[in-house]
């Protein structure tokens, strides 16, 4: 089977595992063939690909970023754009497409599968939106990058005794804010489900300064709104995409509390930051286990899924269940182990 | 003798390593440390008159306070940027508006020197930056005994060739452009790295040129916006990657324009209306076409722990700090001068300003840094 694989919409860190496992596991277990799509569905657009074998995926695995390129590019808007994608996998005689992506990249999968496309499907992102996962590649790296911000700028904060507001990635969801202002300590988190009180919330900050501390961290996701008829903020401008451009809020936020608290207010916005750098552990052990997945899953010809992880609960037991027996290592997690090995 | 020590103006990484080292210096020759909080506006704020104010603004430092404090960043004094020399009724305590009407600048030296001697302190470590120094050569000229430390992470105290601060903001740029590096790599973008530095541009220098960047804007140097667009241009061709990265100070200004100061501006226009980063990448995206990664590091430069660097100069100038103020010299600053650490008059803080060497490290044509000549220079090129 001849396989190609894609990345598209933002990078984010763990791609390269995901790549890197989708390569090997298929070449050694299934004894696929693979091209790697440049620069998302563009590369299928444009006919636009590279190379991909075990030496192009040898060292990747700590790297951050993507090494097939990404863009944002939907077949959909593009004139005969699905038309070009099918023959463009034809000129490379492909029998089928591995395509890593978060929502806009996995929608344009959504469709292309409906319409008879042999795709499947790994969900990326550091927003960790994506439905019918619990995680998304990208998501505990993001997180770990705002909690160790969050951690450093305490000291500049409590130097101060300011306000500072952390903005945090974060369109639709408030996965990274509420995961690092959990992690971070954070004194009040603000996300795009939960639209704030601006007043409620400058009441907990006073509070917070007249009883304990002289200092308060407010981490906000970069989607966050006001609960409707609370507070007017401008409407962001769209991108040629026409999504909203996010990012900013804090700024608008911060001369807010300033009037409503008097305590100096700074803002701090993470940015690209959140989603460049090298993988954490988390993002490299799942990426590498949904490119396993993803390449079983083509094997087995699950065209129109995606690769999926459901662990999100905390439960309870009995004690003595906990120390009836030890929790080893399941024996196939060491055989996806071993696909690396030698 | 009593010493008060208190820390000014921005925070920095290693203030509490500075506090820790001198406290121990001094009390393990049998002196007392005070330490003041929130910087100049401790003593400002401070009522001889009142108990409870004495309590709030001063802290009795010995080594148990101290043991742990220097694995921290920031300062566990606090900081503020309160001049008491020029104090706007809105800065005023109650006790010292007299019945004011206006909102003059008022000089209120007077009542800090009662203060200290309420306080009974000897002499004086202030660490800071120009403005906060600013008021302890006041103190000194009106007799205060006062040996100065210097932070700040842009690097611009004259009179030293380093302030603490400085090594770790660098050190966390680099970290970030290189983080940077896989998300404008992986879209093939043009990407604009702010760096905290008003005046001086050496912070965006330093890092552009430790980090390996294509570009660095500094303070120093007007920049035309077109040249710069066509050398990243440029630079992103012959990048294997297709990509290509510039570093511009915060205080950076366009050829013929003004320094442009960002701010809590209006929040989706900040963009556009905001710092001269956030400019530069709308008009590179404007002249270009391509897609443009801004990124302000901001605080983040200075937030948190010390590299080992800082704590190095942060210990040292302090424990040199406590030796002159215990072997009763005064009225100078601790500095480091050619890689070596020296005592300077304090006076020297106000004899000028400095900025980064631009003739001994900077390509003005090309926008970049330029170091040539390094056999000899002092570890820090300066």
């Amino acid at each position: 089977m001849r396989l190609g694989v894609l990345t598209g919409g933002g990078d984010c860190p763990g791609l390269n595992a995901v790549i890197r496992a989708v390569v090997r596991r298929g070449i050694r277990a299934h004894g696929m063939e693979f091209v790697g799509i440049q620069d998302g569905w563009r590369g299928l657009l444009d006919d636009a690909t590279q190379p991909l074998g075990i030496a192009e995926t040898t060292g990747i695995l700590p790297r951050g970023g993507t090494i097939l390129g990404s863009s944002g590019a939907n077949p959909y808007r593009f004139e005969d754009g699905p038309a070009k994608v099918v023959a463009t996998l034809e000129r490379h005689g492909l029998d089928g497409l591995v395509a890593i992506g978060g929502e806009g990249t996995l929608g344009a999968a959504a469709r292309l599968a409906e319409e008879g496309l042999k795709v499947v499907g790994v969900p990326k992102t550091i927003d960790n939106d994506v439905g019918g996962t619990d995680v998304t590649v990208g998501f505990h790296t993001a997180v770990q990058v705002a909690t160790d911000a969050i951690d450093r700028l305490h000291s500049t904060a409590e130097s101060h005794d300011r306000v500072m507001l952390v903005e945090v990635m974060g369109r639709n969801a408030g996965w990274i804010a509420v995961y690092a202002g959990m992690a971070g300590g954070a004194d009040a988190i603000l996300i795009p489900e939960q639209p704030f009180d601006l007043d409620a919330g400058c009441d907990h900050l006073r509070h917070r300064h007249a009883s304990r501390s002289s200092f308060s961290i407010v981490v906000v996701a970069e989607g966050a709104v006001p609960k409707e008829g609370t507070l007017e903020l401008p409407e962001p401008p769209v991108d040629e995409n026409g999504f909203p451009r996010l990012g900013g809020v804090a700024y608008q936020l911060a001369p807010e509390i300033e009037k409503r608290t008097g305590f100096q207010t700074r803002v701090t916005i993470l940015g690209h930051v959140q989603r460049g750098g090298s993988p954490v552990a988390f993002d490299r052990v799942l990426g590498t286990r949904f490119g396993i997945a993803a390449a079983d899953l083509a094997a087995a010809g699950g065209w129109g899924r995606m690769v999926a992880r459901k662990a999100q609960d905390i439960g309870d037991v009995t004690l003595a269940e906990a120390v009836a027996q030890r929790n080893l290592l399941p024996p196939e997690l060491y055989r996806e182990a071993e696909v690396f090995f030698g | 003798m009593r010493i008060g020590i208190l820390t000014g103006g921005g925070d920095v990484p290693g203030l509490n390593a500075s506090i820790k080292a001198a406290t121990n210096r001094a009390v393990g020759d049998g002196h007392e440390v005070v330490g003041i909080r929130r910087g100049w506006a401790g003593l400002l704020e401070l009522d001889p008159g009142d108990p409870e104010t004495v309590r709030t603004h001063t802290v009795a430092l010995d080594p148990d306070v101290v043991r742990t404090i220097d694995r921290t960043g920031g300062t566990i004094l606090h900081t503020s940027r309160t001049n008491p020399a020029k104090v706007r009724a809105s800065d005023e305590p109650d006790f010292l508006k007299a019945g004011r009407v206006d909102d003059e600048a008022r000089d209120h030296t007077p009542h800090v020197m009662k203060v200290l001697d309420h306080l009974g302190i000897d002499a004086l470590i202030p660490i800071g930056g120009d403005d906060t120094l600013s008021f302890a050569l006041r103190l000194h000229d009106e007799g205060v005994p006062v040996v100065a430390v210097p932070k700040t992470m842009d690097n611009d105290v004259h009179g030293t060739d380093y302030c603490i601060g400085f090594s770790t903001a660098v050190t966390r740029t680099v970290i970030f452009i290189h983080q940077l590096r896989t998300s404008a790599g992986s879209h093939e973008r043009l990407a604009v790295v702010e760096v905290f530095g008003r005046y001086s541009g050496e912070t965006s220098l330093v890092s552009a040129y430790l980090s390996g960047m294509d570009r660095a804007i500094i303070s120093e140097v007007p920049f035309d916006v077109e040249k710069l667009a066509t050398f990243l241009m440029d630079d992103k061709r012959k990048n294997p990657s297709r990509y290509a990265m510039t570093t511009i100070s915060e205080g950076a200004h366009f050829v013929g324009g003004e320094m442009v100061m960002g701010g809590n501006a209006d929040a989706y226009g900040h963009r556009k209306l905001g710092g001269i980063g956030a400019q530069t990448g709308e008009a590179l995206k404007e002249i270009t076409g391509e897609g443009i990664i801004y990124q302000q590091i901001g605080y983040l430069m200075r937030s948190g722990q010390p590299d080992s660097l800082d704590l190095m100069v942060a210990i040292n100038y302090a424990v040199m700090a406590a030796d002159l103020l215990l072997e009763g010299t005064h009225g100078r600053l601790v500095a480091l001068r050619n890689g070596s650490y020296v005592n300077v008059p304090l006076e020297v803080v106000r004899q000028g300003v400095k900025r980064a060497d631009v003739d001994a490290l900077y390509d003005v044509d090309e926008y970049r840094p330029k170091i040539r000549h390094v056999d000899g220079k002092p570890m820090f090129l300066y």
